[in-house]
C-alpha cells in the first residue's frame, strides 16, 4: 500500500480542482489550536477536582474510608496499562515522523488494544463494585442505606469522574481508528502528520488526567486498617 | 506545507524509554508511600508524586519542552484552576451553612 500524501481537493463551480490549505498544512497553527481545546478539558476536569476537594475537606474521614474500599490492584493495573499505551502512542508518532508508516500503524493498533484492556479492567472493577453494593442508584447508596453521607458523595464523584475518563478513552479509540483510516488513504504521512501529533497529545491528556484521578480516588484511603 | 524534519530515531526512542521507567518508578512510589513513609501526609504526598509525573508527561510525552507560547498558555490555564481552587479552599474552610446545605450530612 502506498503512503504518498494525498492532499484534500475542493472543486469549484467551473469544475476546477484546488488544493485545500487547511490545518493539515499548518503545523504550528494546528498544534496551538489543539492545545487550546485541551486546555478546555483541563478546566473541565479542574472544576471536577475542585468539587471533589470541596467535598473531601467537608467529609474527610468518610472519603478516606470510602477510598479504602476501592480495588487498588485493578486501579494499579489500569495505571500501568495507560503508561504503556502512552509509550506505544509516542513511539508510533516517532515512527511516523521518521518515515516508518507501517511501524506507526502497528503502534497505533497496540495503543487501541491497550485502551480496550483499560476499558475491560474498568468494566470488571465496576461489576465488582456493583456486587458489593457500590453503584449509582442502588438502595445501599441512598440515604439510610448503610453508607454515610460523605461516602455516598465520594462514590458519586468516583463513578462520575472515572466514567467521564472512560468516555474519553472510548473517544480516543475512535480517534485512533479514524487516524488509521486517514493514514491508509494517504491523508496523513511522515510529511503531514499533524493529525497524528494531535491525537497523540489527546491520548497523553487522557493519561495525564488519570495520573491525578488514580491517587485521588484509590490511594488517599491506602494504609487504612479495617477493624 | 510539509513538516518533516530529520529525526534521530534512536535518541528519541531512548528518551521515551527513560521516561517510561521514570514514570513506572514513580507509580511504584505511589503504592509504597502510604505503607512506608510520611503516612500521615498521604494525600499531600500522592498529589506531589502525581504532579511530578504530570510534569514529566507534559515536558517529554507532550513535547512542551522548548515550547514557549504553548508553555505559557498551559501555565495560564493551570493558574486559573489553581486560583479558583484557592478561593474554594478558603471558602470551604469557613463553611457556615451546614444546617441548610445539600452537600453536608443532614445530621450536621
Amino acid at each position: 500500500m502506498s503512503h504518498e500524501y494525498v492532499p484534500e481537493i475542493a472543486v469549484d463551480r467551473e469544475g476546477k480542482e484546488h488544493v485545500v490549505q487547511g490545518w493539515q498544512g499548518d503545523y504550528e497553527g494546528g498544534k496551538l489550536g489543539f492545545w487550546l481545546f485541551m486546555l478546555t478539558e483541563v478546566l473541565m476536569f479542574g472544576a471536577m477536582f475542585m468539587t471533589l476537594t470541596y467535598y473531601f475537606t467537608l467529609h474527610h474521614a468518610d472519603f478516606i474510608k470510602a477510598s479504602s474500599e476501592l480495588d487498588r490492584t485493578l486501579g494499579g493495573v489500569n495505571t500501568v496499562v495507560l503508561l504503556f499505551s502512552a509509550l506505544t502512542m509516542g513511539l508510533g508518532l516517532l515512527k511516523m515522523r521518521s518515515g516508518d508508516v507501517k511501524g506507526a500503524k502497528l503502534m497505533i493498533w497496540l495503543t487501541i488494544l491497550l485502551a480496550a484492556v483499560f476499558l475491560g479492567v474498568k468494566a470488571q472493577e465496576w461489576t465488582n463494585d456493583y456486587h458489593e453494593g457500590i453503584f449509582l442508584g442502588l438502595d445501599s447508596m441512598q440515604a439510610g442505606g448503610g453508607k454515610s453521607f460523605g461516602e455516598i458523595l465520594f462514590f458519586g464523584m468516583y463513578f462520575t469522574m472515572t466514567g467521564l475518563h472512560g468516555f474519553h478513552i472510548i473517544i480516543g479509540i475512535g480517534l485512533m481508528l479514524w487516524l488509521l483510516k486517514r493514514i491508509n488513504s494517504g491523508k496523513v504521512s511522515p510529511d503531514h502528520h499533524i493529525l497524528h501529533f494531535n491525537i497523540a497529545l489527546y491520548w497523553d491528556l487522557v493519561h495525564l488526567i488519570w495520573v491525578f484521578v488514580f491517587p485521588y480516588f484509590y490511594m488517599t484511603g491506602a494504609g487504612v486498617i479495617h477493624g | 506545507m510539509a513538516n518533516h524534519k530529520t529525526v534521530d530515531y534512536q535518541a528519541e526512542k531512548g528518551i521515551y524509554y527513560k521516561v517510561l521507567f521514570g514514570l513506572l518508578a514513580l507509580t511504584a512510589l505511589t503504592f509504597i508511600q502510604p505503607e512506608m513513609f510520611l503516612t500521615q501526609y498521604t494525600f499531600g504526598m500522592q498529589m506531589l508524586i502525581g504532579t511530578v509525573k504530570a510534569w514529566i508527561i507534559l515536558m517529554y510525552y507532550m513535547h512542551l519542552k522548548g515550547e514557549v507560547l504553548i508553555g505559557w498558555t498551559v501555565i495560564f490555564a493551570v493558574f486559573i484552576v489553581v486560583f479558583f481552587f484557592s478561593i474554594v479552599m478558603i471558602d470551604v474552610s469557613n463553611f457556615q451553612y451546614a444546617d441548610v446545605s445539600h452537600i453536608t450530612s443532614p445530621a450536621q
